[in-house]
């Protein structure tokens, strides 16, 4: 009985902290990962007088697995709320950026935060259902991993051509004839991508080093500055003047619900993707959703992405067990802490199944406190001292990037923030900066 | 000037001077006969395992060597690597005593670059440099002739070169004469005979069939 109260205390912990890492743009759960990984000696000691009460070593690492899984699974939730809140842009730039911002302008922000928390409970409801379908196609019988491992170089050349052939920006700063501003728009984005995938392969050749001894991820800086604070950077420049916010429930009738049911299932189709496939975020996932997806009207496309997001660090999870790889900051760590034995046969290690109840605990528990909150912030984010919490957060990356990769990593966060302005400047999909993991890998394969 | 025209200005040459930093900081891998003229620097060597022991403290001390030289790794932790693998390790030049050795910090700075049973080695080879491979595990390539019961030859196609294998090993290995295989074990010299030798003794030397050419 013990162990299984003290995998719903860490789950509910890991889900406070997801809030907390949620809340915060440009904090990121993979460095919550590190950090913890980094810390995972001490923590053991803390936890030590648990060996008198029969809990072993193994299991308190496992605890500390539950913990970051769960903070993942409630980030995927709670990230919505200051992109829809906290990043919103001005009328101009409404078009080019997220959906959740539009609705916010329209004074729907916590209708936007709704939908979002049901598309993601929605990926974990229907993740739940596909774990043993996955499994068995992916691992033995019908070992679709090893086929896809053949043929990994070319499915990862097909995702870069469309995620650059679906860029949508217009560039119209030179001509503005015909189409002339959307091919310009389409070899900005292929430029993006390869400066992206040029500075990814250099700065694997720089020796980052923690000043304290830390381990020294060179990717932390390069992806908090590509993707964390360039955010944060636009979201302080930028004062929109938002309307007063309505706050009611989505109206669910028959056709949304249908249309809802369409998102999940491609969303989680997408995450589940990204889970197996190396290099590629949810934001590729999404690329790839929203094109089988078809339809585009903004809500679903907030239900599409928010599943992908959820979908992904589900399956990252489930993924582990089956192929042994981890595909995200998440399950790296807990591949350090853990033994990740192969799911071969029908039953699931035990591992897996204490990491289930984080990922399904942790996933009602967000989505209900997702909704709370949102409410909170529609309510009260006029009042919110929104321009402190950023610089804070923009604080809070350097020094943390400083404590664990020094002065070079400063300066590798420096490049990657202008590089990650870029697509936000030049109004193309941020995805693109993907290369920086994309192109490596796909060198690695030729 | 305008931020979109300011970030990608400062994206290019952000991106020119960590390539530049790339380079300048980029570890020289050297030779093992030239640790002396890098005393103090870090340094990249690579090399086959020939000898290794661990020490009650928990470091490990590795003799790697080349064609000619031999040098001295040690660790501040413990890898799991076998005689004969080939791997590269990245420290500090440090002079103990009147040897040169390579001092390394963390175990993530020793590399496996190819495993002993991944090497694998044809017979001409192995006789060319034996000296290299002595007292090490290695994979050979060659083809099965006259079959006793403690040993076996194999020789190279044609006939160029051949060399006893004696096993003694726990596992059942069926063998025909004539066919191609990989032999995996430990290459040493006997004394009293005058001859080199492959000994199949512990659990990971193994003989592996290979489809006939």
């Amino acid at each position: 009985m013990l162990p299984l109260l003290l995998v719903i205390f860490f789950c509910i912990f890991g889900v406070l902290t997801g809030i907390a890492t949620g809340l915060l743009p440009g904090l990121h759960v993979n460095n919550i990962a590190l950090i913890l990984l980094s810390l995972s000696g001490t923590i053991i000691s803390s936890f030590s007088f648990l060996y008198d009460y029969g809990i072993s070593k193994e299991f308190i690492l496992l605890l500390i697995c539950v913990y970051i899984i769960s903070t993942s699974i409630s980030h995927t939730f709670h990230d919505v709320i200051p992109s829809t809140f906290l990043g919103a842009p001005d009328e101009d730039m409404a078009l080019s950026v997220l959906p959740a911002h539009s609705l916010l302008l329209e004074g729907k922000g916590y209708e936007a935060v709704a939908i979002s928390a049901m598309g993601s409970y929605g990926a974990i409801l229907f993740c739940f259902l596909l774990i043993f379908p996955i499994r068995f196609i992916i691992g033995s019988p019908l070992f679709f991993y090893e086929v896809l491992k053949d043929i990994m170089l070319f499915v990862l050349i097909a995702i870069s051509i469309l995620m650059i052939g679906t860029e949508k920006g217009k560039i119209d700063d030179f001509l503005k004839e015909g189409k002339i501003p959307a091919i310009i728009g389409m070899l900005f984005a292929t430029f993006v991508f390869f400066l992206s995938g040029l500075f990814g392969i250099i700065i694997f050749e720089i020796p980052v080093d923690s000043p304290i001894g830390l381990s020294s991820p060179v990717l932390f800086p390069a992806l908090a500055g590509l993707f964390g604070t360039p955010t944060l950077i636009t979201s302080l420049m930028t004062k929109p003047v938002i309307p007063k916010q309505i706050i009611k429930n989505p109206i669910l009738d028959k056709k949304f619900k249908k249309s809802s049911s369409m998102s999940i299932i491609t969303g989680s189709l997408g995450g589940i993707l990204v889970s197996i496939i190396p290099g590629i975020t949810s934001a590729t996932g999404t690329v790839i959703a929203m094109n089988a997806r078809g339809e585009s009207s903004k809500k679903q496309t907030i239900i599409t992405l928010s599943a992908v997001n959820t979908a992904c660090a589900f399956f990252v999870v489930v993924v582990m067990f089956i192929i042994l790889k981890s595909r995200s900051g998440a399950t790296l760590a807990a591949m350090e802490l853990i033994s990740v034995t192969e799911w071969i046969n029908i039953l699931m290690p035990s591992n897996l199944s204490y990491l289930l109840i984080a990922l399904l605990l942790g996933g009602t528990l967000s989505y209900f406190l997702t909704l709370k909150v949102g409410k909170i912030f529609a309510k009260k984010f006029a009042n919110v001292p929104y321009a402190l919490i950023v610089k804070s957060t923009i604080s809070l990356v350097v020094i943390l990037v400083f404590l664990f990769t020094g002065i070079l990593g400063i300066l590798i966060l420096v490049v990657a923030t202008f590089i990650g302005l870029l697509p936000v400047e030049w109004g193309v999909r941020r995805s693109h900066c993907m290369g920086i993991l994309l192109i490596p890998i796909i060198i690695y394969f030729l | 000037m305008k931020l979109k025209y300011f970030s990608l200005f400062i994206s290019i040459i952000g991106i020119l001077i960590l390539y530049l930093i790339a380079k300048l900081s980029q570890i020289p891998l050297i030779e093992l006969n030239e640790m002396s003229e890098y005393e103090g620097k870090q340094v990249i060597l690579e090399g086959l395992v020939d000898e290794y022991q661990f020490s009650k403290q928990g470091n490990q001390i590795i003799k790697i060597k080349d064609d000619n030289d031999t040098a001295i790794i040690f660790i501040d932790g413990e890898t799991e690597i076998e005689h004969g693998d080939i791997i590269q390790a990245i420290g500090e030049v440090q002079k103990y005593g009147s040897d040169w050795e390579l001092i390394v910090s963390n175990i993530n700075y020793i590399k496996i670059l190819k495993k002993w049973q991944n090497n694998s080695i044809p017979l001409w080879q192995l006789a060319e440099n034996p000296l290299k491979y002595l007292n090490l595990n290695v994979n050979v390539t060659g083809h099965i002739e006259s079959i006793s019961n403690a040993y076996f030859y194999i020789v190279d196609l044609e006939k160029n070169h051949s060399l006893i294998v004696f096993y003694r090993l726990s596992k059942n290995i069926t063998i025909h004469p004539g066919q191609k295989v990989n032999v995996l074990g430990k290459f040493s010299f006997d004394k009293d005979k005058f001859r080199y030798q492959i000994e199949l003794c512990e659990e990971q030397h193994d003989v592996l069939y290979t489809t006939q050419e």
